[in-house]
Parts: C-alpha cells; structure tokens; sequence
C-alpha cells in the first residue's frame, strides 16, 4: 500500500491506492527443488562492474563506484571521499551509508519502506565501516550512496549491497583491511538453501559479511528462529561461500584495472 | 623576481584547473573537447523491460548519461471530478548516486522542476481513461520513477525518452472489481499495453560560454552553460512543447535553427525507441 503521505516536492499520486490480488499463474507453483533449477548450494550468477560512474571523468563524478548484479538483484554504489568532513574528528576517517531502494525495485511498496532504508543504512555502515582503516583519513568523511535499482529476496539483496560497496571502496582506492564479502542463506524444511529469491520465501534466513583473508566477521543477520545448532551451522555455511563470493570481487577488480 | 615563462600543464590538470579556458580552446576552434561537431548528438541507446518488478520499465543511454525509468501500477479509488480516470505521478530521482552536485535525501530544486515539467508534459500522452478498471470505483494508479544514475549532461533528454520507452513497454493486468467484497484481481496471463495520444522526442540544445550554440552538452559544457533550450516534437513532427532554461538569452534565429534541428534528433531517437 502507497504511503498516505502528501509530499509537496514530488508530483503525488492518490492518497491510498493498493496493490490488486494477483490471481496465482501456473508459475507460481511450488516447484521440487529450486524454481530456477540452481542447486541447493549455488548462488545466482554474479555480473560485478568496478568503476562504471567514476570513469566518466566529469569534475562532479564519484571516487569510486561499482554496479553489481546478481540474478535479478542490481545495485549502483557511489564512494565520495575521502573528502573534507562537516564535523572532522582527529583521529579517524566518518564513514556515512546512505541505502535507499528505488520506488519501483521492490515487488510491493511498503510504507515502512523509508524506516527499512534508515535501519539498513546504518546496519550498513556498521558492517562496512570496521573494513576500512579510518585511521588512515583523519578529518575526513567517506560517503558511500547506495541505490537499489531492482530487489529480489531481501536477505540477499542485502548481501548484494555489501559486496556493492566493498567493491566501490575499493575502486575509490580506499585502504581497508580486506573486501567484505557476504551472502545469505534461507531454510527450508530443516535445510539451509543459498541465496533466497523472493519467491523462495525463507521463513528463516541468516546473512554472513565476511573478511576471508583476515578470517574475520564483520556482521551477522539473522531473521526468523531456529535452534542454536542449526543456526551455528547456518552461519558456518554462510561463511564458505562468502570466500566464493569474495573470489568474484577480486576478479572484478582486476578487470577493472586491466 | 618571478620568471614571465608561461606555464605549461598536462591535459588532464589544465582541464582541471582551468575549466573555461580548455573548454574554449576547443570552441573557438569549431569543435568540442569529445570530437562531436556542434549540433552532434550523442549515441542514444533505449532498452525497455530491464526491471522485472515494474510493470513497465526502460534504461536509457545517452553518451555517458543513463537513465532508468519503472513504472509501478497500483490500484486506487479515483478523483470525484474524474470518476473514469487513472493517475500518472512522474517523479525524477537525483541523487548522489549519480554526481556529486545532488544532495542525498528530499528532491532537490532541479529534481523537482524536472518533474513537474515532465508531469505535465506526459498528461498529453497518456490517455487517463484508459485506466479505469470501474468507473467511480477502480481506477490504476501509475508511479513513473525515473532514476538518474550516470549524469553526464543532459539528462532531462534521457528522462523524457526513458518515461516515453517505459510507458510504451508497459503491461497491465487484466483487473477486474468485485462488486461484493470491493477487491480488486488482477489476471497477469492476460496483459494489455496502453495505446497512447501521441508520442514526444525531446531535443536539448545549450548555448554555451553566450556563444556557441551545442546539442546535447555534456557535463563539462553544463557548466559553462548560459541557456538551455528544451524543444519536444510529437509523432507529427509538430511543436509539443519549447523550454528555454538559463539567465542568458537566445535569438529566434537561433530558436528556429534548434527546432529545425530537434526534427533530425526526432527520427534518430524514434529508431531507438523501437
């Protein structure tokens, strides 16, 4: 349901208007295994591109940039800094996410759309933030923008923007100790199957951020309830296949300089 | 004493320091930095139904500048003086994503005057009745979202042309009300395009530095800009609307030289959007 609120600066539709009930296709169908015929531990195929905005060269472009797809998931990731900060601190670098999904990226507009983007944009700059050596930029501010152009699965959408931004860090040249690279898991019928697409509705999912060559996590979501043991190997899962996803990065990242 | 020697730089730093200068150097010179004659545009590339959770979308390409545009449809009561009529909110999205002069947050000014423009612009294309699904009581509510994110000048073009490929690729539902429950199902097996007034072709031409007229400038020569012209053409090759932006001014010569040259961009850009 479209938000009731009447905001004056943008051109505004009906006050209430709804999704309407979607009659089930023959495609909505619960299919055995995986609806796209991906095994149980494969993730969708991953298309990461280094440097698609700052490479435009204007005087107003981004330090560095990264757009990234997976499935049908596709995220653009702007890195401004390290550039002077509004209020400097002396001893480290201000690292600021700002996440907002665009207005038609999810399958259902939620009002709790903006609250969501507020609570990820700081999850993010948690799970992001210890990644990058701070120390190094005193007095200055690092901005990465975030905008989800297309969703699919929330917990992997998520993922995906990790491995968005660690990219465009990387491509903006800022030092960190390593690529953050993470991926999300669901369960299904006591199974942990990677990489949920919305139609794959978990109802319990777990999302591991990753350092693999500092061995180090850097942050753990979990939705949902389980038992501690299969929780526990969930996140060990998790972690496996971020040191996959974390090899996708790097490739992208020499191709981008080569 | 400091030595009368002129200072030499590299490309890169003169252009970074000196903006006006180097973009001069190409001007007067007939030319402009990226090799395009003046009235050049650049290559324009329309891909329609890239985002599969909107109902009808488009990326468009110009040069560096891309676009996205998704159309969302929802379903809503109508107005009570339009009972058989539909909505179509347009919105431009400017965010840091794609320049640094966009703050993140509100739309900013530019953002907003482009999208009350564009609203207005699109009221003649799309035809509201064809949205009712009840009268009085059904209606498809349109959220056009066009996203900028690469800005490299000229980006209301591609938002124009984004909108226009989104709304031809638009598919919509077969709905249909239940006069009981007041619900509204909506079939997706059975899908209808809209079909639509008339279609525009936008061309913008920028007079740069007071003095050189350019088609389609690009960042650097935005900055330079001290007028903007904004032609649009229909089907027809008629005069959908002209918009001249910018504290400078523009001779009407110089106005009917840019509307003769808006009908060349109408057949190259109607291609693309094929």
């Amino acid at each position: 349901m479209s938000g009731a609120v009447n905001d004056r600066r943008r051109i505004n539709g009906p006050a209430r208007s709804v999704e309407p009930i979607y009659t089930p296709t023959v495609l909505d169908s619960v299919a055995k295994g995986r609806s796209d015929g991906r095994g149980l531990d494969h993730m969708r195929p991953i298309y990461a591109k280094a440097g698609p905005i700052s490479d435009a060269q204007t005087t107003a472009s981004a330090s560095g940039s990264a757009f990234y797809e997976q499935g049908s998931i596709r995220i653009s990731c702007a890195v401004y800094g390290p550039r002077s900060a509004r209020k400097p601190n002396a001893r480290r670098a201000h690292f600021v996410c700002d996440f907002q999904y665009a207005p038609f990226a999810c399958s259902k507009r939620s009002p709790t759309q903006s609250t969501d983007e507020h609570e990820t944009s700081l999850w993010l700059s948690n799970t992001v933030g210890p990644a990058i050596r701070l120390e190094m930029y005193p007095k200055s501010s690092i901005d990465a923008y975030v905008t989800v152009i297309e969703s699919d699965g929330k917990m992997a959408t998520l993922a995906a923007t990790i491995n968005c931004i660690s990219l465009a860090l990387a491509d903006a040249g800022i030092e960190t100790y390593d690529t953050v690279a993470a991926c999300s898991m669901g369960l299904r019928d006591s199974q942990w199957i990677v990489d949920c697409t919305h139609q794959e509705n978990a109802e319990c999912s777990v999302l591991v951020a990753y350092m693999p060559s500092v061995d180090e996590v850097t942050g753990v979501l979990q939705t949902g309830k389980t038992t501690l043991e299969v929780h526990e190997q969930g996140v060990q899962l998790c972690t496996n296949v971020c040191v996959r996803v974390y090899a996708v990065i790097c490739r992208a990242l020499q191709a981008s300089v080569e | 004493m400091a030595s009368t020697e002129q200072l030499t730089f590299a490309i890169e730093t003169f252009k970074r320091i000196h903006p006006v200068e180097f973009q001069r150097r190409f001007l007067s010179q007939d030319t402009r930095h990226d090799g395009r004659a003046f009235l050049q545009f650049r290559a324009t590339h329309v891909v329609k139904g890239t985002i599969g959770t909107a109902q009808g979308s488009a990326t468009v390409r110009i040069g560096n500048t891309t676009v996205v545009c998704g159309i969302k449809a929802e379903v809503s009561e109508p107005d009570v003086n339009t009972p058989d009529q539909g909505y179509l909110a347009t919105n431009v999205d400017l965010s840091p994503i794609c320049s640094a002069n966009y703050r993140p947050g509100a739309p900013g000014d530019e953002a907003q005057v482009d999208s009350e423009h564009i609203f207005r612009l699109f009221g003649e294309v799309v035809d509201l009745k064809q949205l009712c699904i009840e009268n009085d009581q059904a209606v498809w509510s349109l959220s056009a979202d066009i996203v900028c994110l690469k800005s490299d000048g000229n980006v209301l073009d591609a938002a124009i042309i984004a909108l226009m490929a989104a709304v031809e690729d638009l598919k919509l539902p077969q709905a249909s009300l239940d006069p009981a429950t007041g619900v509204v199902s909506a079939n997706k097996a059975i899908e209808t395009q809209l079909t639509l007034r008339k279609r525009l072709f936008p061309a913008t031409f920028s007079l740069v530095d007071d003095a050189y007229l350019v088609a389609d400038a690009d960042d650097a020569e935005e900055r330079l800009t001290t007028a903007t012209l904004l032609v649009v053409l229909d089907d027809q090759g008629h005069l959908a609307n002209v918009w001249k932006r910018g504290a400078g001014t523009i001779d009407r010569p110089t106005i009917a030289r840019c509307i003769a040259e808006a009908k060349n961009r109408q057949n190259v850009v109607s291609s693309a959007l094929e």
